[in-house]
């Protein structure tokens, strides 16, 4: 067993500018930076110095590195991924199966949660985004804002129906829905995205019409509470949904 | 934030999408002063380069760990290099955890708003006079620290001086050279208390 090293103010006051340097041991930089985090004194001077270490490379007079140095750089990280979208990109493993879907024979948003028509498989097979085709060098940038949404995520639920498939992805207080393919819609249609509670309550948090590409949905709510996740296809957006749903995603399974 | 930083903070948010070419930009921005700072520290020019290239490799890897509200991106960088620099002269004593070590070095590199705006308005001029002006004791001091890789204790042992004695070396010298960027005087502190003493030599 370890015993966590602390230091009290006046201590780090006294070693900052070490530790700035590098100077300190381990546990030192340990304690430093533990106190730094939830101490209520601001230790103004200790991180003025802290901050002037990072001048002592301008101290030197500027050594122009050899010619092949940026080809030999620009060569490497072509072909180094970034750790982000390794995470990413992670291929879905092989256990991660969504169970067929069984349509429901009441109204389905009386149902309440429906945990064994869809399987909730995580966020493992959520970041399975290799299967929509984004590749290192295609459309990263359009579509950055999904895989840090997926690579940051708490929790992951698949969605499926007719319509094809999509991804619940719970992050913090927030949850987006995204879908890749998704069946294309009627000019007078749109997708009306829904959250259902355990008692079959419906509240719609959002829509959706561009069925092009990947397609994102910041949900109006949260997931707390919410028990099922559905799209329905409706003309205009409606406060209950009037027809069955095209996907599904049990939440709480 | 000054210019210069959210320049900065431009260019990781390219690299963090992906855009090798704003690594290429970062590159020719600070590669003067990262190979001038590995090369001291290594003292081979290939191995140098090699550093560099190790250290902007790295950056484009774990950008996604850089924020800019909490740093800046040229203080990180020039970490990271110092980080591999050191990593190589430490070798025949004991090597360090590059992965820790960077991330350490978010902590340490910022933010500090003062000292970034600073920046802006010091000559490199300035800063070599700052660090020439040194006594020899606390320059002799600062560079075993920052450009041989030694912790404030062995700085004790290899100059004959006790361990509170090095680091307030170490700390008048950082001191100084803050002074010179943003002129406020340094306040030393005082090494006489026995209990502090106690606590540094450990």
């Amino acid at each position: 067993m370890t015993t966590q090293f602390d230091i009290d103010c006046r201590t780090l006051d006294e070693i900052a500018a070490a530790y700035g340097l590098g100077a300190v041991d381990a546990h030192e930089a340990d304690a430093i930076e533990r106190h730094l985090d939830g101490c209520a004194h601001p230790h103004a001077d200790a991180r003025e110095l802290i901050a002037a270490a990072s001048v002592v490379p301008m101290t030197l007079e500027p050594a122009i590195p050899s010619n092949g140095l940026r080809g030999r750089l620009m060569a490497t990280i072509a072909e180094t991924p970034q750790e982000h979208r390794v995470a990413a990109l992670a291929p879905a493993p092989r256990a991660a199966v969504i169970e067929p879907m069984t349509m429901p024979r009441r109204p389905w948003w009386q149902l309440g949660s429906t945990p064994s028509a869809v399987a909730a498989v995580g966020l493992a097979a959520a970041v399975g985004l290799g299967a929509w085709g984004i590749s290192l060098n295609g459309e990263l940038a359009e579509r950055d804002a999904a895989l840090r949404a997926v690579a940051s995520a708490d929790a992951a639920y698949v969605a499926q129906g007719d319509a094809g498939r999509g991804w619940v992805i719970e992050t913090g207080d927030r949850a987006i829905f995204m879908a890749d393919g998704l069946a294309d819609l009627a000019t007078d249609q749109l997708y009306e995205l829904w959250l259902m509670d355990a008692d079959g309550n419906a509240v719609a948090v959002g829509t959706l019409t561009d069925t092009d590409g990947v397609a994102i949905v910041t949900l109006e709510r949260d997931l707390d509470d919410a028990a099922t996740f559905a799209v329905t296809v409706e003309t205009e957006r409606v406060e209950q949904p009037t027809t069955a749903p095209v996907l599904v995603a049990a939440l709480d399974a | 934030m000054n210019e210069d930083r959210r320049a900065d903070a431009q260019l990781a948010d390219r690299i963090r999408i992906g855009d090798t070419e704003a690594l290429g930009e970062l590159y020719d921005r600070y590669a003067g002063t990262a190979t001038a700072t590995a090369l001291r520290v290594v003292g081979s020019r290939e191995e140098a380069e090699d550093v560099v290239h190790d250290a902007f490799v790295a950056v484009w890897r774990k950008i996604d760990r850089f924020d800019a509200e909490r740093g800046a991106l040229r203080a990180w960088l020039m970490t990271v290099v110092h980080n591999r620099a050191i990593d190589r002269v430490r070798a025949r004593r004991a090597s360090i955890d590059l992965d820790d070590a960077d991330e350490r070095s978010l902590l340490r590199t910022g933010p500090n708003p003062t000292m970034e705006e600073a920046l802006t308005r010091a000559s490199a001029g300035d800063l070599r006079a700052a660090m020439a002006s040194l006594p020899d004791d606390q320059r002799r001091a600062l560079e075993l620290a920052y450009f041989e890789g030694y912790t404030y204790r062995e700085v004790a042992e290899l100059t004959g001086v006790p361990a509170g004695t090095a680091n307030g070396r170490l700390r008048l010298a950082l001191g100084k050279l803050r002074d010179a960027l943003i002129g406020t005087a340094a306040a030393p502190l005082n090494f006489g208390d026995a209990s502090l003493r106690k606590d540094l030599s450990r």
